[in-house]
């Protein structure tokens, strides 16, 4: 599994230059935005989110899908590289937009603790959904298909997010359920990350190439 | 020991299917698998590997089923696609790197010193390799683990003939040992009639044959006469012809035909070629 990571950070380090100038950029302009404006902190999670599927195109192109099934590699170690990958950029960035926004209520900036906390967990939530949804598409149908796939299941996440949004807006106001309904969301965001890796891990399994 | 064995193998697509296949390839032997394009050569590789489920059948690698541990299995095997597989940027150097902790047996000195008999350099991104370099590059990979057996799957199609003979004296090296053994497929026939001890026919998913090289060649030969001619020979003689206007081929089991009756050496590809002739 090493060999399989080493081989990825390699094609990071090749494939992935614009995607960290980006995610640079607007962690950089996360520390000045003012208001309620959480694009720019959200923006580089995405992203991040991003860089497994990029890596898997990659991989598609030229053979190696197929090439590394040679090796002695099973095929869960094939898949949890790539939410490894993944995840290791995601925290990273999380620990970055998180220390940025700590300098900023330090020096006296437009936020107070509670909203921290409440963006960490937004941070969170959105690092495990950006990837989850999208892999098991990706190691059921290859990228291509898998991407087709994965625009239509955020079509039935964003339709799902604005129903949440409905009934969580009253909670999150209320002092008492607003810390419970935020850790329920993040508890359900890491099930689904875990349900992610798994499904990606029997959808691969399963798969002929 | 054999060093792979199959039995019954079976696996079944839209429009074609491996049958019963039964193969079994001798410790210290390399058997080259013959087939026209579509054969089912290419499938069997993928079913050996366990990168396609089998239907029904066994495959026994050095000894142990193929889909117990197998990608403990793969430590001791070293494959070479039609297509490499490295991922474009990465160098051959690179490359090294990351076999070396996918590989508990990685000869980092072995891999070296092949990078440089076979003149790959270490620096440039396998996207500008050529397709001889890339293949070499795949080969040395195998060669690299302490594999025992070596899979090649259309290895040397596509190569220049410099480049192809290259390649076939590191397969006959590898075999020096009698530990190693190399199931190799190709459609270029002469490749592997210099190369291999062991032939199988493959032809539309089923085996037609799989014979020592030698024993084929020596127990066929080829018969150019006239129709009037051929018909005076015992029919068990003939095991395959092609009449025309001008005369009549036949491929003959030499010790069925009188002394009398010249007899040329066949080639393995005249006898693959006749064979599926007359499958079809």
């Amino acid at each position: 599994m090493k060999g399989l990571l080493i081989k990825d950070l390699y094609m990071v380090k090749k494939y992935c230059r614009s995607y960290f100038l980006l995610m640079a950029v607007f962690i950089g302009a996360s520390f000045f935005a003012t208001g309620d404006n959480l694009f720019f902190v959200f923006y580089p999670c995405m992203i991040s989110g991003m860089i497994p599927v990029t890596l898997l195109g990659y991989d598609e192109r030229s053979g190696w899908d197929r090439y590394c099934r040679t090796l002695p590699v099973s095929k869960g170690q094939i898949v949890s590289v790539k939410y490894l990958i993944g995840l290791g950029f995601q925290v990273l960035i999380i620990l970055l937009v998180g220390t940025l926004q700590l300098v900023r209520i330090c020096t006296g900036g437009p936020m107070n603790p509670g909203e921290f906390l409440l963006l960490m967990a937004l941070l969170f939530i959105v690092s495990c959904l950006s990837s989850s949804i999208c892999l098991p598409f990706m190691f059921k149908l290859g990228v291509e298909k898998g991407r087709v796939a994965y625009y239509v299941m955020i079509g039935f996440v964003c339709a799902g997010s604005f129903i949440a949004s409905g009934i969580f807006s009253a909670s999150l106001r209320s002092p008492m359920q607003g810390p419970f309904a935020l850790l329920l969301a993040c508890l359900t965001s890491a099930a689904i990350y875990a349900l992610s890796w798994y499904l990606s891990i029997v959808f691969l399994r399963k798969r002929e190439i | 020991m054999n060093a792979l064995e199959i039995k019954n193998l079976t696996k079944s697509f839209d429009g074609f299917q491996l049958d019963h296949l039964n193969l079994a390839l001798p410790s210290g032997c390399i058997m080259g698998l013959i087939g026209e394009n579509g054969a089912g050569k290419s499938t069997t590789i993928r079913l050996i590997l366990d990168i396609l489920h089998r239907d029904s059948g066994t495959v026994t690698i050095l000894g142990k089923d193929n889909q117990e541990n197998i990608h403990l299995l793969k430590e001791e095997i070293g494959v070479v696609m039609d297509e490499v597989g490295i991922p474009e940027c990465l160098t051959a150097h690179q490359v090294g790197n990351v076999m070396k902790h996918t590989f508990q047996n990685w000869d980092c000195a072995e891999y070296n010193r092949l990078l440089g008999k076979l003149s790959l350099p270490e620096g440039k991104p396998f996207k500008d390799f050529s397709r001889g370099m890339k293949m070499k590059l795949g080969i040395a990979i195998a060669m690299s683990h302490r594999a025992k057996l070596l899979i090649l799957d259309e290895a040397t199609s596509g190569l220049d003939p410099v480049v192809r003979d290259e390649v076939l004296e590191m397969l006959s090296d590898f075999t020096r040992d009698e530990n190693h053994s190399i199931l190799i497929s190709s459609h270029i026939v002469s490749d592997l009639e210099k190369l291999c001890d062991y032939i199988a026919f493959l032809h539309r998913g089923k085996l037609l044959l799989c014979e020592e090289k030698d024993l084929l060649l020596a127990q066929y030969g080829i018969v150019h006469c006239t129709a009037e001619q051929l018909d005076r020979l015992d029919p068990s003689a003939v095991a395959y012809q092609r009449r025309s206007p001008y005369g009549v081929q036949a491929i003959v089991r030499r010790s069925c035909v009188p002394p009398e009756v010249s007899v040329s050496p066949i080639s393995i590809e005249e006898l693959f070629i006749f064979m599926v002739k007359e499958a079809q």
